[in-house]
């Protein structure tokens, strides 16, 4: 069998990694892939999709309730064609360090072996504001290997995502993490896909696909399902399935370079971000 | 800024639980991961020349044990059950809860989880001693801000003429720091003020702490430690202070002090001055007894000084062994790390008690810098002696000189109620000094029987 392919997606908040993530994961089970999607935020929506709504209990929530004693059954919940779907989950807003509950259950996970031999994936949708280190464990503990980075043609998508960078960058030279490729969730902004081309040159890696705006993906995120299964005929379902055959091919694998603030924002003005008429 | 240092003087904020346990009838609660405290405890206790665990000090410290379900879910929870647990089974008059690392990393709020059993009437105070925001000299002051704060707490000052609070030793990180508090609170009583020591077996405890705002004056003896709280307590209650920086070590140094003192008190000078008639009779009376014994043995006793303590011991041992015992300072090394600009007013505080001493004045928490140092200046000689801690021990013992322990860690004596502080400290120094030379085994002495 192949070697399973640990991959976490990271981007600014908001900018669709969960829902870039579920349909994704749709895409590779379509294919005979065999994935897990760990979600590592403490909103826990992250397999919401797979799983036709919020029925997962997360990890830190059984931790808190039940203790160390954890069955896997009880936290590991099988959703769209077979998806193995955990929720890290986290603690009451405004106590205890989320990003520590992250290590947390991905170490309980990997001690009740949910990291099986027959798994080709793994993913990792990691809340968009990396706050503290506890967020770059999956990059820092080398737990993936492969970061692909959501973005948009919007400025702050494009700050976060070279900031992102920075992390990986760091986190490359001992960890061994790299850098996968930049994964454009349309925003229908003006000359979006020159920009993110131009942006992920100038980060040393590339433009891995371009997921067109569609409003088929706020349908089918309202009835709980992921495009391929809600509308399996539609183009944007075919977008997702051709995402996936991008990720499965993708061998291309670098150490970003992330950029100054001044390169990001000449790049941002050439492509028209920055001119006169643009208002935040 | 923190850097790595070898041989350890000091501990981290944490270990202001000791503060606490030097306030009789105060008993501290930990908020921190298991060793936290113990570990606080071995060096501000055990190695503060042994002075025992207290009520609820030590193996007895109330502990939330905080591990990693702390960290993720925060431990604010548990915190309150540890509280509400020691209030039935601790009986003290003063809870103080102390945060570590952990905690104030993920913000639990311990002064907040305080504030909820002090609205029920309990008497529980809460304060933020993560050991990286400082050291115990850091930790000793916010924990006595945060005591004034919360639990002596908004009063109108009812000023009593005469009543004085002492500031002077941090309990336990100076191990003499019983004796000291007894020794200036005995000669500022016959002076005629009335003095709060607030710690230690002579101070009357938590409601003594209640007085605190009625007091004339704030006496703090000692460089920088404590200035917050004088200053804090001015702005607080309208107290003003006298800061006197050396401690008193002999009869010089302590009539200075009480002349100084009574001044700023509004004392007659000729009640002071009777007072220091009297002391410095007695204390020159048992000075002269032992000049024989120096004149007949002065070629095997010392007389390079080097000194190894915080800045508040420091400047009084130099002072009295260079001004009254004829020592020559050599080294004296500061290692309560205190802030660059307080460094040049420690310098001038010293040099107007011990002349040309400001050169030799070296501020370095590195023990293992100061024992190359000591080494260096050293060299051959068998006329030094060094007061310093057990770090320091061994160079004595490997260049067969004097030895006097004086700061942390004093791992080789037994601690009551000693001190080196005042008209009493001054003689007691004297016998301790002295008496080494007969541990020498080459002393000849036509009074000496072997």
């Amino acid at each position: 069998m192949a070697q399973l392919r640990q991959i976490a997606i990271y981007g600014k908040g908001g900018i669709g990694k969960s829902t870039t993530t579920q349909n994704l994961t749709a895409g590779l089970v379509e294919k005979g892939q065999k994935v897990m999607v760990v979600g590592c935020d403490p909103k826990a929506d992250s397999t919401r999709l797979l799983l036709g709504g919020l029925a997962q209990r997360t990890v830190l929530d059984t931790l808190r309730e039940e203790g160390d004693d954890v069955d896997l059954d009880s936290i590991l919940k099988e959703g769209f064609g077979g998806t193995r779907c955990v929720e890290s989950g986290g603690p009451e807003p405004g106590v205890g360090c989320a990003g520590r509950g992250i290590i947390t259950s991905i170490g309980l996970l990997e001690q009740l072996g949910a990291y099986t031999e027959d798994l080709d994936y793994v993913f990792y949708d990691v809340l968009g504001d990396v706050v503290c280190g506890g967020f770059a464990m999956p990059i820092r503990e080398g737990k993936a290997q492969e970061i692909y980075i959501v973005a948009s043609g919007e400025m702050m998508a494009l700050y976060a995502a070279n900031n992102i960078s920075k992390g990986i960058a760091r986190y490359a030279k001992t960890g061994g993490v790299r850098l996968g490729g930049i994964i454009c969730n349309s925003r229908n902004v003006d000359r979006e896909l020159d920009l993110l081309r131009a942006f992920s040159k100038e980060l040393g890696t590339k433009l891995i696909y371009f997921v067109p705006r569609d409003n088929v993906v706020q349908h089918a995120e309202i009835n709980k399902k992921t495009v391929i299964e809600y509308k399996p005929e539609s183009n944007q379902a075919q977008e997702y399935r051709n995402l996936a055959e991008a990720v499965m091919n993708n061998t291309d694998l670098v150490i970003p370079n992330p950029m100054s603030q001044e390169r990001l924002e000449e790049i941002l003005s050439e492509f028209g971000l920055m001119a006169d008429d643009y208002q935040i | 800024m923190s850097s790595i240092i070898e041989k350890p003087r000091f501990s981290c904020a944490l270990a202001a639980q000791q503060t606490v346990l030097a306030i009789p009838g105060a008993a501290p609660i930990i908020h921190a991961g298991p060793g936290c405290a113990s570990k606080a405890s071995g060096f501000a206790g055990v190695q503060a020349g042994q002075q025992g665990e207290g009520y609820a000090g030590r193996t007895h410290v109330s502990c939330t044990n905080a591990g990693e379900k702390e960290v993720v879910f925060g431990g604010e929870k548990n915190l309150e059950e540890l509280v509400s647990g020691a209030l039935q089974v601790v009986k003290a008059d003063l809870f103080v809860i102390l945060s570590g690392c952990t905690a104030g990393i993920i913000g639990d709020d311990s002064a907040g989880v305080a504030g909820r059993f002090a609205r029920n009437g309990d008497p529980v105070v809460g304060v933020d001693t993560a050991g990286f925001r400082g050291n115990n000299y850091f930790g000793h002051e916010v924990v006595v801000k945060a005591i004034i704060d919360q639990y002596v707490g908004k009063v109108e000052p009812s000023v009593e003429k005469g009543l004085v609070n002492l500031w002077a030793s941090v309990p336990f990180q100076d191990a003499y720091w019983r004796g000291d508090l007894e020794n200036l609170k005995g000669v500022l009583e016959k002076l005629g003020l009335k003095v709060n020591v607030l710690f230690g077996p002579s101070s009357e405890g938590v409601s003594e702490w209640k007085t605190i705002p009625n007091a004339q004056f704030n006496l703090l003896v000692g460089p920088w430690v404590g200035l917050s709280i004088v200053k804090h307590l001015e702005k607080k209650y309208g107290t003003p202070y006298f800061h006197y920086q050396t401690l008193p070590v002999g009869a010089q140094e302590t009539s200075k002090f009480l002349r100084e003192v009574g001044k700023f008190a509004g004392f007659d000078s000729e009640v002071v001055e009777n007072v220091i008639k009297k002391e410095e009779k007695r204390f020159y009376d048992y000075f002269i007894s032992f000049t024989d014994f120096v004149a007949e043995q002065r070629n095997i006793l010392p007389y390079q000084l080097y000194v190894v303590g915080d800045s508040l011991y420091t400047s009084g041992i130099t002072s009295y062994l260079t001004n009254e015992l004829g020592f020559l300072p050599q080294g004296v090394y500061i290692i309560d790390d205190p802030s660059p600009e307080r460094e040049e007013k420690i310098k001038a505080a010293f040099e107007e008690s011990t002349e040309n001493v400001g050169e030799i004045i070296r501020f370095e928490a590195d023990g293992g810098l100061i024992t190359r140092s000591i080494q260096e200046k050293i060299g051959a000689s068998k006329k030094a002696i060094i007061f310093g801690s057990y770090w320091e021990k061994n160079i004595s013992k490997e260049t067969n000189n004097y030895f006097v322990n004086l700061s942390l860690p004093i791992a080789t004596e037994i601690i009551t109620s000693s001190s080196y502080a005042g008209y009493e400290g001054g003689l007691h120094l004297i016998e301790k000094i002295y008496s080494l030379a007969f541990n020498r085994g080459n002393l000849s002495s036509r009074t000496h029987v072997e």
